[in-house]
């Protein structure tokens, strides 16, 4: 479990970026964190695996302080960040010489991974492509079986049917013991994927809520121009006429995407907030 | 588990490292290797074979050494590679270990192991090069022999590698960017700093002072001569033994205590 209490952080001590966070991540669950450019998504999750020192507060990571960097925490966690580097090795010698550092890696399941995202080869990891070397870490991170892995953009440089394979690999990897967060401002390539969404902007957690209860409370509809008659959280032009997304009052669970409901929190959080403390 | 030094970690640490970056740490060894080199054979060519040994082996150690220190903890230039190295399952003094065994354990030996057999050479190219049947056959064969690794020069030029390659490796823990840039200015500025602050101190208690050299010695001027106020032998040592073991050994630990905080 990770669990974050009070937590501030700030790169300039007189500008905070967090200020008094809470949050709790339960194992077996995907969590999708949004959010704008700048908005503390990656800062957030190099506080998670240690990288980052909260100012204030504290984060617990499976009772481990990340901050400590211990030996014995470090092989609980993998973080992949948003650019990703290889040295020069063949995947073999690779294996070799970081695959030790995790206890519960299994090459099996590496070699299995590797094939679900199609990268296949003998010679140097630099001399593939940016997704080919991004996928080889994503395959890497799974098979060391950690109990969290952490993913910052991890669709970023991928082709379209890798995406699609990534979706694919990690719903079928996510296990009860896991802890998956992925931080991601392309909502569409982790729409069906994600459990738990956690919206954050300029420090502030605007949502925090599993995939059913926003069904729940909000709804998605396409109206006319004067065909509605509650408050519209956010509302943007379709082809068919209006999407609104309103506060669900009639109980029709509706399917709304990652990216409007990441709009309507960030142009309307107070009106997301209430809607969700009831 | 051990979370502070497990000797099979730092082995395969040391595995990972030499194995992934083994182009840049031969590289800079060899690098460093080949200018003095190049530094010996063109002071020889200007100069006698000491005059080469000393600056060869004073500036290739030093700046060699400084080098590689550069690179033992140059991983932060970049987001993947830094981040990868500060969450590798190891532990931090393990980390510091492995950038301390390679600046004052693989290089220091390699580049002595290399400096010896440079030498070797050029004195046999002397000593062979010699008239036997000449006067002073004798005088000048002695005149010239092997460098010493445990002489004044040679002590010396360590002081000065391990208070570089301490600042160094501080400098690439504090700077995510050109680091030995960086720090090499910052050493260049203490050096110049303490040098006038050294004067200007000298130069209110003693007026007629030429030159102060810090810690050291200051050449005064007396009518038409010019003399040295030295150190007393006592002090001498004192100041000696500080920069030999206790500014090499604050740096190398706040570089520990920085790997520790590093945040990035």
């Amino acid at each position: 479990m990770i669990r974050i209490e009070n937590f501030s952080f700030g790169y300039k001590r007189n500008k905070l970026l967090y200020r008094n966070l809470e949050l709790t991540l339960n194992p077996g669950r995907i969590y999708g964190l949004l959010g704008k450019n700048g908005a503390g998504k990656s800062t957030l999750l190099k506080s998670l695996t240690g990288l980052l020192f909260p100012s204030s507060g504290t984060v617990t990571v499976n009772g481990f302080c990340p901050s400590h960097r211990k030996p014995s925490f470090l092989r609980t966690i993998y973080f992949i960040p948003e650019e990703v580097q290889v040295p020069a090795l063949t995947i073999n010698t690779y294996v070799r010489i970081f695959a030790p550092f995790y206890p519960l890696f299994n090459r099996e399941m590496l070699d299995t991974y590797l094939e679900k995202l199609d990268v296949s080869t003998d010679d140097k990891l630099t001399r593939l492509s940016f997704g080919q070397q991004k996928k080889f870490i994503i395959a890497f991170a799974l098979a060391c079986n950690t109990g969290v892995l952490i993913m910052d953009e991890p669709t970023n440089g991928l082709d379209i049917p890798s995406k699609k394979r990534f979706r694919k690999l990690i719903s079928a990897v996510m296990n009860e013991k896991r802890i998956l967060f992925i931080s991601t401002h392309q909502t569409r390539d982790l729409e069906n994927l994600i459990d738990q969404v956690i919206i954050v902007d300029n420090g502030e957690l605007l949502l925090n809520e599993p995939v059913e209860t926003i069904s729940q409370k909000l709804s998605l509809k396409i109206v006319g121009e004067d065909d509605i008659d509650i408050p519209v959280i956010y509302e943007e032009e379709v082809l068919q006429g209006r999407a609104v997304i309103t506060q669900n009052t009639d109980g029709i669970e509706s399917k709304i995407s990652l990216e409007q409901l990441f709009n309507a929190a960030a142009e309307n959080p107070a009106i997301v907030k209430t809607i969700f403390a009831t | 588990m051990n979370d502070i030094f497990s000797l099979q970690r730092f082995g395969w640490l040391m595995r990972k490292i030499l194995t992934e970056r083994t182009t840049q740490i031969l590289g800079t060894i060899g690098l460093s290797i080949s200018i003095t080199f190049i530094l010996y054979t063109l002071a020889r060519l200007m100069q006698d074979v000491s005059v080469a040994q000393n600056a060869s082996f004073v500036l290739g150690l030093t700046l060699g050494g400084s080098l590689v220190a550069s690179i033992v903890f140059g991983y932060f230039g970049n987001n993947a590679t830094g981040a990868s190295f500060l969450t590798l399952p190891a532990s931090i003094l393990e980390k510091w270990l492995s950038g301390i065994l390679i600046v004052g354990g693989i290089y220091f030996f390699i580049f002595l192991l290399c400096f010896r057999l440079i030498d070797l050479a050029f004195v046999l190219q002397y000593h062979n090069s010699l008239n036997p049947s000449l006067a002073f056959y004798k005088e000048q064969y002695d005149a010239v022999h092997i460098f010493s690794f445990t002489g004044f020069v040679a002590s010396t030029t360590y002081l000065l590698l391990f208070n570089f390659s301490g600042l160094i490796m501080l400098g690439a823990l504090f700077f995510n960017k050109a680091a030995f840039v960086k720090t090499a200015f910052i050493i260049c500025g203490i050096m110049v700093g303490a040098f006038l602050f050294n004067f200007l101190v000298v130069k209110l208690l003693i007026k007629n002072t030429q030159i102060a050299i810090p810690f050291n010695i200051v050449w005064i001027q007396v009518g038409d001569e010019r003399t040295a106020l030295a150190l007393s032998p006592q002090n001498a040592e004192k100041i000696i033994f500080i920069f030999r073991f206790v500014l090499p050994a604050i740096f190398w630990s706040l570089s520990l205590l920085r790997l520790k905080e590093k945040e990035f």
